[in-house]
């Protein structure tokens, strides 16, 4: 095994260039990533555990570190000098499953600004659903519980969007989705 | 060396009447007006009689800058032009247009820092600037050429760095509805037949001088290195319009559209425009991609690159090449333009055979850039297209317009959207070809009048966004409630001042917002989200003040109201502050006159004050509260009838307006029964003589 402090500056080195690229890294990615590169000579739970505190003593070090939860308790570490917060939030949700990607983005969107979120932006990245996962989302959506809250409304020229009824009216919701999609065009 | 810095020193005036040029110092008459608008407004109080109408040769026409033009402070490439404005209805009142492009910093390398356009001459001309020396030419070979051509024949005597300001056939034709351009897109709306009325056809700027600065340039570079950090994308949008790894915030609405994966598809080779994180200066002219943000997603694979002013990184024209018109229409591939420029063609139309963001909506831009970038007509901020789609579906076109005339339209094309119906339509403007073409080319408040339309029906019609004096709002309610009101009640045109849309349009979240606000008009409840309104308080009015004062200043400092004031900004570590002080630390730096930013905000107040003395003795009243801060019926209705203050509209409450307008002209010092300056508020901004010669007409409160 390598010297602790080889490891703590590999591990750095690690989420620091996942959040380059773009990403979050898991506990088990940093994990196999040691071992691939014989920083770690096997997997075992002593290793695990020693990775954990290694983690949790760099997460204390290092400013620019951060972890965050899924809701299975999964963490996931990325560097805030590349990736957002926002952005890593995101990739958190989209890593559980597109409803909860769907729905979290959509409520945060109504809450904070607040406005609604146009259906097409899921199709971009760093969400990169397709039209039919996103129709199939909302159609489930429409029947669970926990995203009764997700509504639609669809503007003038027919452009699709999406907002939490728990944040925005609909009329208000209506209004500013017509905003964005034709008003501010039209009123530029 | 010169006392102070940032000016050229020199105002040049030429009498087309007489084809004498004179040089007037710039520091001893219109210092304390520093440039632009300000020399503009000047000019027209000391020299031009009330009563001269535009076209008349007692008029001027005043091409003029600030201190900031031709330096390297971001955004600096604005050039004022002031005059009489043809198109204010029902009397001829001040007004300025402004265009971007290089003429700004051409002018100052040459040595001038306005150019004072009077008289008529006797035969077309056009007005040779270089290097300190000023040259009425034979502009006979020109008369009748379009815009570009003009452009490049004068290139082609003056050398291809000088930067030439022309009219086309509308202008010549004395169109109200006419156009100044310079570096072929950048134009100055409202000024052509102004120009035409003068028989001048064209000023081309060239310079090998320079700026020079009069504070430590290390202190300068660091103002400079400050002011490019704060930048957004165009129009101040903070915030990408994508999620990007680097963001807190995103917006939909946002002109900041870069993103990795979205490329300048018709660069050779194609360029990602990446996610443009914003401490990367040199990625600060990818972000912003005006076609991309108007056209939807297919203007992409069209775009070539960004194009736009002197030392303004932020590149708002986009400019597109489309090779499919070329065979189609016979027009060249490539074009650009900004804004309602861009959209000037597509926006007749009402439909197009495969959506408003299909490739037929390109192609009518394409074509419509071709044509009204050429015959230099004006749009008027939309304004022609909306008066024109509404005159042609509610039939009062084939009411008005002669049978024949009426028929000699290919008016199925029209309904089709088909690009190539503006081959029939804005020739035709520019020529004043026929009842139709010359009513639209009068603009909005002559034509209603020729056509005995009460303006009332205008007035109360929200679609048509007409707020008064024959011009369009320009970000009003809809963008900042009643401080959006306020402003658009204050100009003798649209009021093309962005101080408050580019803060509420930024795309922060409304908590940061108010946290902004608070900070700089007193109280969060200075702003409201977007369709939240509500009631009025003093901090709109503060707010109003502010941006009404900011958008003077920038346009007598030749800096940017399209993208300024600079009070936000994408960096995170600044919580998203900008910097209010911007502008008086890079006019303090470059004259070498330090001015706080309270005292530049006084000094854009006078400016300001001069423009509304003007305003009440072009008017011959004292009341403008009731006479000219007025506003239309429809920003006191909603669609659904929604009630004023409910979430999801935009409509205002008339009581509320009333207050909000009393509340204003306490902040300005003003009286509130008239809307008028008090004698003792033009004192205290050194404006006594105007004080004098109001009250000597009985025009003071």
């Amino acid at each position: 095994m390598a010297h602790h402090g080889e490891i703590s500056t590999r591990i750095l080195s690690i989420i620091r260039s996942r959040s380059d690229a773009g990403q979050l890294v898991r506990t088990e990615e940093i994990l196999t990533a040691l071992q691939g590169e014989k920083f770690l000579e096997s997997e075992d739970v002593e290793h695990r555990n020693h990775l954990k505190t290694t983690l949790n003593q760099l997460l204390q070090d290092n400013q620019d570190i951060r972890e965050i939860f899924d809701r299975n308790g999964g963490c996931f570490y990325y560097s805030i000098r590349s990736m957002s917060e926002t952005y890593a939030g995101i990739l958190m949700w989209k890593s559980e499953n597109p409803l909860r990607l769907i729905a979290e983005v959509v409520r945060d969107n109504s809450k904070l600004y607040p406005r609604p979120v146009p259906f097409a932006c899921f199709l971009e990245s760093p969400f990169d659903l397709t039209r039919e996962d996103i129709l199939k989302c909302l159609e489930i959506m429409g029947e669970e519980r926990e995203y009764q809250d997700i509504a639609q409304t669809v503007t003038s020229v027919g452009t699709t969007f999406l907002y939490s009824s728990r944040h925005l009216d609909p009329d208000h919701a209506a209004m500013l989705a017509e905003w964005l999609d034709v008003g501010q065009a039209d009123n530029p | 060396m010169p006392k102070y810095g940032g000016w050229a020193g020199k105002v040049l005036r030429v009498d087309l009447s007489t084809g004498k040029t004179i040089t007037e110092d710039t520091i001893e008459k219109y210092k304390d007006y520093l440039g632009g608008t300000g020399i503009g407004y000047k000019v027209i109080w000391d020299e031009v009689p009330a009563g001269t109408k535009p076209f008349d040769p007692e008029n001027k026409i005043i091409y003029a800058v600030g201190p900031l033009a031709g330096t390297g402070a971001p955004c600096n490439g604005r050039t004022a032009i002031t005059s009489l404005w043809p198109t204010c209805w029902p009397k001829p009142l001040v007004a300025s247009g402004h265009m971007g492009g290089h003429f700004a910093a051409e002018l100052k390398y040459a040595g001038y820092d306005a150019i004072i356009i009077e008289g008529k001459a006797d035969h077309p001309v056009w007005l040779s600037v270089s290097d300190g020396k000023a040259e009425i030419k034979d502009a006979r070979q020109l008369w009748g050429q379009g815009i570009r051509r003009t452009t490049i024949e004068i290139n082609q005597q003056m050398g291809s760095e000088a930067s030439v300001a022309a009219i086309g056939q509308a202008g010549e034709n004395l169109v109200p509805m006419s156009v100044v351009i310079n570096s072929y897109s950048h134009s100055a709306g409202g000024l052509g037949g102004a120009m035409g009325s003068k028989n001048l056809k064209a000023i081309g700027v060239r310079g090998t001088g320079s700026v020079h600065i009069a504070g430590n340039k290390g202190d300068w570079e660091k103002v400079i290195k400050l002011h490019l950090s704060l930048l957004g994308a165009n129009n101040q949008h903070v915030v990408p319009n994508s999620p990007q790894p680097w963001a807190d915030h995103y917006n939909a609405g946002s002109r900041w559209v870069a993103s990795a994966g979205r490329r300048w598809g018709a660069a050779a080779p194609d360029i990602d425009t990446g996610t443009c994180e914003p401490h990367n200066l040199n990625r600060i002219a990818y972000r912003t991609n005006n076609a991309a943000f108007f056209l939807g997603d297919q203007a992409w694979r069209y775009t070539v690159r960004g194009n736009g002013c002197t030392a303004c990184p932020i590149r708002c024209h986009t400019m597109l090449k489309v090779p499919a018109i070329s065979a189609k229409y016979g027009i060249p591939e490539v074009g650009q333009n900004t804004c309602t420029g861009l959209l000037f063609g597509r926006a007749f139309f009402k439909t197009f055979p495969d959506g408003p963001k299909g490739q037929t909506a390109i192609e009518a831009c394409m074509v419509g850039m071709h044509l009204a970038d050429d015959l230099g007509v004006w749009e008027n901020y939309g304004q022609m297209q909306r008066d024109f789609q509404a005159l042609y579906y509610n039939g009062i076109f084939s009411r008005k317009v002669p049978e024949k005339e009426f028929k000699s339209y290919s008016w199925d094309k029209y309904e089709q959207g088909d690009p190539a119906f503006l081959f029939e339509l804005l020739p035709r403007i520019a020529n004043k070809d026929g009842e139709l073409a010359t009513a639209l080319g009068l603009g909005t408040g002559y034509l209603l009048e020729r056509w005995g339309i009460p303006e009332q029906e205008w007035l109360e019609n929200h679609e048509l966004l007409y707020w008064k004096l024959g011009h369009p709002k320009h970000h009003s309610n809809e963008d900042a409630g009643q401080c959006g009101v306020i402003i658009n009640t204050q100009y003798n045109r649209d009021p093309q001042c962005h101080s408050h849309s580019n803060f509420t349009r930024n795309g922060l979240p409304i908590d940061i917002q108010k946290r902004l606000a608070t900070e700089l008009w007193g109280s969060p409840d200075a702003v409201d989200a977007v369709g939240a309104f509500t009631p009025m308080n003093v901090h709109k009015a503060k707010m109003a003040k502010w941006s009404l004062l900011r958008k003077e200043l920038h346009d007598s400092l030749s800096l940017c109201n399209w993208m300024g004031p600079w009070v936000a900004s994408p960096l995170k570590e600044r919580e998203y502050r900008g910097d209010d002080s911007i502008e008086s630390l890079l006019y303090s730096l470059a004259t070498g006159d330090k001015k706080s930013r309270q005292e530049l905000d006084e000094v854009a107040e006078r400016i300001f004050l001069l423009h509304r003395a003007l305003t009440i003795r072009g008017m011959g009243m004292k009341d403008m509260r009731t006479k000219h801060d007025t506003v239309p019926g429809w920003v006191f209705a909603d669609p659904k009838d929604k009630a004023p203050f409910s979430k999801g509209t935009i409509r205002m409450e008339k009581e509320d307006i009333r207050l909000a307008m009393q509340m204003y002209y306490e902040e300005m010092a003003w009286d509130k029964e008239t809307g008028s300056p008090t004698n003792a508020t033009y004192r205290r901004l050194g404006l006594g003589t105007v004080a004098d010669e109001l009250l000597r007409r009985g025009l003071l409160p």
